[in-house]
C-alpha cells in the first residue's frame, strides 16, 4: 500500500457513504475536501467533522456535479488552497423514484449528469494530474445495480453501468503508470439515498466506507460492499434473460 | 369534510393492565384532525388523544370512546443542521428525531428510557430524561408548537405569545388540544459517544448520596436498584453515570454520528435475535425468579465499575427499554403497573425506604426499580420537584383480588408521598385517585387548569379514562 498524506478530495461528502468516507479520512489524520451541492448541509457536516477531531481537517467545496465544466477549476483551487490531491472518492449519485411506466427525460438526464458524468468530470481531473505525478488513487462507488438492467430503475442501472466501465477503462490506462483505481459496488447501505426502501440486511454508511477503504488499501481493482454480493450478483447476472424479465426484481 | 374511518379496536396502555374498546382514527393531516373533533363534537361524544400508546397506564385510552392515534402523522418538515432545531409532526418518535439530528452532530436534549415515545406524547406528558436534574423536562426545549384547539382553531404557541398556554399545553397531558407541529431544539454533541461510569450502590442511603455528589459535574445519572434486597442491602443498585465529550476528546467517536451505529442491536452475541428473550423472562417473573435475577444483575455491576469508565453511544446508553423488544409481555396475562413516585429531596431518604419496605411487607415486590434526581420546572401540571423520583415496575396478577390487594397498596404508598409534598407523573399512573389530583398539584394549579379547560374545552371533548378518573373536570 502507498503511505498517503495529501489531500483526499471526497464529491458526495455531504451525507451517507460519502460522508462516512470523509469522516474515516479525517480520523486518520488526513486533510479534506468535501463537495457537495448542499450548502448548510455540506458546511456542517464539515464543521462537525474539525469540531469533533478538535483540529481543522475538513473544509467544504460547494459544487453540484452536474456542472460539468466546474470540475476541474474548483480542482484545481483545492489543490491550490490544501495542496496537492493524491486521492479521490467520487460517492455522488442520485436515485430518483420511477414508477415503472415512467419514462422522464429530466429525471434520466440528472442521472446520467450526477452517476456517470459527473464522475468522469472528476476523475478526468484527477487522472491528468496523478499520470502526471505517477501516484495517487481513485476510488468511484458505482452500485450492484450496474450489473444488469431492471424494470425498476433502467436510468440509474444505466448510468451506474456507464460509470463502472469507464472506470474499468481508466483503471487499464492508469494502472501501469502507478496509478490505482478502484471501483466500488455497494449493495444494500442505509443512506438517506436509501431511506424508505425495504432493505433488509442492509449496513451502516460507517461500515461500507470501512470497506471502501480496505479495498483503498488492498488495491483491489473492483470491490463489492458487503463482500457476499460478489456471490449474489454472480447469480443474478446469470440468470438468463428469457428468465430475467419475467422477474420483479 | 371526508368520511372519516372510526375502527373499533381495543386500545390498551403500554403495561396492558389497562385499556378498553374505543373507536380509532389515525390521521395523517391537520384537516383530519379537525374533521375528527367536529364529527365528535357534533355527537356529543369524547376524543382522547394518543401518540404512540407508550403511557403505561389510561393515559392514551378512553373506554368506548373515540381515539386519535397520531402515530402517522410522522413527518420531519425541517432539520436545521447549523442550529438544531427540527420542526416536527406529533407522531415523530424519539428514534425519528435523534437519526435525523445525530447525523449533523446534534441529540435530544430529552430522551425517554424507550425511543418509540412521540413528540406529541413528550409534550403533552412533558416527559424527562436522565438528565432532569440537570436540563429540566422535555417542554423546556419546545421552542413553539401549532395547537390545535377542540374548537378546531389552530393557534401558534411560543413562550413569549401565550405563556399561559404554552405552560398549560405542555404537561397538560391532552386535555387543552392536539399538538400538530412542534418546533424543538436540539443539542450539539461532540462524539457519538459518551463517557459512562457504572457505580455500585451498597444501599439507598448510598445510592442518593452518589446522586447528591455527582448531580453538579454529570450529564446524566441513573440508578437500576435491585428491590428485592432488604435489610442493610435496602436499597442497593449499580448508578450510572455518562457525560458527553469534549471537542477533540474521541476523535473515533466521529463515526458514531452514523445513526445507524447508534440503533440498539438487534441480536444478542450477534446472533439470538433480541425479540425471542422475553419468554425466558416472562419464565423468571412467573417462577418467581426475579429476585436470582436482580441479584446477578448487581453482582455483575461489581465488573462494570471495574471497568469504569468506558464508552458507549448516545442510543446504547438512553433506551434501555428497548434492549429487549416486546420485554412487557414477560408480564402477560395480567400485565404491569409502574409506580412512580416523586418525593422532595428532604424526605427523599426516609420516604423512598418506607416505600420499599411497604412492599415487603406486602408481598408485593417490584420486579424492576429505577432511581432519578429531578429539579423543578415551569409546567403547570408537571411532575417536577426538586427530589427523587422511584419507578417501579409491579407484574400485575390476573386474579382480581391479588390486583385489588396491589392497587391497595399503591394507593397507600401514593398517601405517603403526597403526604411529605410529592408529585405523580401522569405518563406512568395507573392508580391515583380524584381525591389525590388537587393534592399533586396543589389547589391553585388545579384550579387554575380547570378554568384553561372550561375555557378552551367547554364541551370536555378531550377526555381519557385517567381524566375521569382524576376527575380532571369537577363534578
Amino acid at each position: 500500500m502507498a503511505s498517503r498524506s495529501g489531500t483526499c478530495i471526497v464529491v458526495g461528502a455531504s451525507s451517507g457513504i460519502g460522508l462516512a468516507i470523509a469522516r474515516r479520512l479525517a480520523i486518520g489524520g488526513r486533510k479534506v475536501a468535501l463537495v457537495a451541492r448542499r450548502e448548510k448541509e455540506l458546511r456542517a457536516a464539515a464543521a462537525l467533522i474539525n469540531d469533533s477531531l478538535g483540529r481543522p481537517a475538513a473544509s467544504a467545496w460547494v459544487h453540484d456535479v452536474a456542472d460539468l465544466d466546474g470540475a476541474e477549476p474548483l480542482f484545481a483551487r483545492i489543490e491550490q488552497e490544501l495542496g496537492p490531491v493524491d486521492e479521490l472518492h467520487y460517492v455522488a449519485g442520485v436515485m430518483p423514484d420511477v414508477a415503472v411506466d415512467e419514462f422522464d427525460l429530466g429525471k434520466d438526464r440528472t442521472q446520467v449528469q450526477v452517476n456517470m458524468l459527473g464522475c468522469i468530470a472528476w476523475c478526468n481531473a484527477a487522472a491528468r494530474r496523478f499520470l502526471a505525478r505517477k501516484s495517487g488513487c481513485i476510488v468511484g462507488v458505482s452500485s450492484v445495480a450496474q450489473d444488469r438492467g431492471r424494470l425498476g430503475r433502467p436510468v440509474y442501472n444505466a448510468s451506474k453501468a456507464g460509470m463502472d466501465t469507464y472506470l474499468e477503462a481508466l483503471r487499464n490506462r492508469l494502472w501501469r503508470h502507478g496509478v490505482r483505481v478502484t471501483t466500488i459496488r455497494p449493495g444494500f447501505v442505509e443512506t438517506p439515498m436509501t431511506a424508505g426502501l425495504p432493505l433488509k440486511g442492509a449496513i451502516s454508511a460507517d461500515k461500507a466506507a470501512g470497506l471502501v477503504l480496505r479495498a483503498r488499501d488492498g488495491e483491489k481493482a473492483i470491490a463489492y460492499v458487503p463482500g457476499k454480493w460478489r456471490f449474489v450478483m454472480f447469480v443474478i447476472r446469470n440468470i438468463p434473460s428469457f428468465v430475467f424479465r419475467r422477474l420483479s426484481i | 369534510m371526508t368520511g372519516l374511518l372510526w375502527k373499533d379496536e381495543h386500545v390498551g396502555g403500554f403495561g396492558m393492565a389497562m385499556g378498553g374498546r374505543g373507536r380509532v382514527l389515525r390521521p395523517t393531516t391537520e384537516e383530519q384532525i379537525a374533521d375528527a373533533f367536529a364529527e365528535v363534537r357534533r355527537t356529543g361524544g369524547s376524543i382522547a388523544l394518543r401518540g404512540t400508546g407508550n403511557s403505561y397506564g389510561d393515559a392514551a385510552v378512553s373506554t368506548n370512546g373515540h381515539v386519535l392515534d397520531l402515530s402517522r402523522m410522522n413527518r420531519i418538515h425541517s432539520f436545521d443542521p447549523e442550529t438544531g432545531v427540527a420542526s416536527v409532526e406529533p407522531g415523530v418518535t424519539v428514534r425519528d428525531l435523534w437519526r435525523c439530528s445525530i447525523a449533523h452532530g446534534f441529540w435530544p436534549k430529552v430522551v425517554s428510557g424507550t425511543m418509540a415515545v412521540s413528540m406529541g406524547g413528550a409534550a403533552a406528558m412533558n416527559i424527562h430524561g436522565k438528565n432532569n436534574f440537570a436540563v429540566g423536562s422535555f417542554g423546556e426545549c419546545v421552542k413553539s408548537f401549532d395547537f390545535m384547539l377542540p374548537s378546531g382553531d389552530v393557534v401558534h404557541c411560543t413562550r413569549e405569545s401565550d405563556p399561559q398556554l404554552f405552560h398549560a399545553a405542555i404537561s397538560g397531558f391532552g386535555m387543552l388540544g392536539c399538538f400538530t407541529r412542534l418546533e424543538i431544539q436540539t443539542k450539539r454533541v461532540h462524539s457519538g459517544r459518551l463517557r459512562v461510569w457504572g457505580i455500585v450502590a451498597k444501599d439507598l442511603e448510598h445510592n442518593l448520596q452518589i446522586l447528591e455528589d455527582m448531580r453538579g459535574q454529570a450529564d446524566y445519572l441513573v440508578s437500576w436498584l435491585d428491590l428485592h434486597a432488604k435489610g442493610k442491602d435496602l436499597g442497593r443498585g449499580l448508578m450510572h453515570r455518562a457525560d458527553q465529550l469534549a471537542a477533540g476528546e474521541d476523535p473515533d467517536g466521529l463515526r458514531f454520528f452514523d445513526p445507524s451505529l447508534q440503533d440498539v442491536p438487534p441480536n444478542l452475541f450477534g446472533v439470538v435475535p433480541k425479540g425471542w428473550l422475553w419468554p425466558g423472562m416472562w419464565c423468571a417473573v412467573h417462577m418467581k425468579q426475579v429476585g436470582l435475577v436482580n441479584w446477578l444483575k448487581f453482582r455483575a455491576g461489581a465488573g462494570e465499575e471495574r471497568n469504569s469508565p468506558y464508552l458507549q453511544t448516545h442510543g446504547a446508553f438512553h433506551f434501555l427499554l428497548d434492549y429487549v423488544p416486546r420485554w412487557h409481555w414477560m408480564t402477560k396475562p395480567g400485565g404491569l403497573i409502574q409506580f412512580q413516585p416523586f418525593v422532595p429531596f428532604q424526605h427523599g431518604a426516609r420516604v423512598l425506604r418506607q416505600i420499599v419496605e411497604r412492599c415487603h411487607g406486602a408481598g408485593h415486590v417490584p420486579y424492576l426499580g429505577v432511581l432519578k434526581r429531578h429539579r423543578p420546572d415551569p409546567f403547570l401540571m408537571t411532575h417536577g420537584l426538586d427530589g427523587y423520583s422511584l419507578a417501579m415496575d409491579f407484574a400485575v396478577s390476573s386474579r382480581r383480588s391479588k390486583r385489588d390487594a396491589l392497587w391497595r397498596l399503591c394507593h397507600e404508598l401514593a398517601d405517603l408521598v403526597l403526604d411529605a409534598g410529592g408529585r405523580f407523573y401522569y405518563a406512568k399512573d395507573a392508580v391515583l385517585l380524584a381525591s389525590s389530583f388537587a393534592r399533586v398539584h396543589g389547589d391553585a394549579a388545579v384550579a387554575t387548569f380547570r378554568s384553561l379547560k372550561e375555557r378552551f374545552d367547554p364541551g370536555n371533548l378531550l377526555q381519557t379514562d385517567l381524566s375521569r378518573r382524576l376527575g380532571v373536570v369537577a363534578g
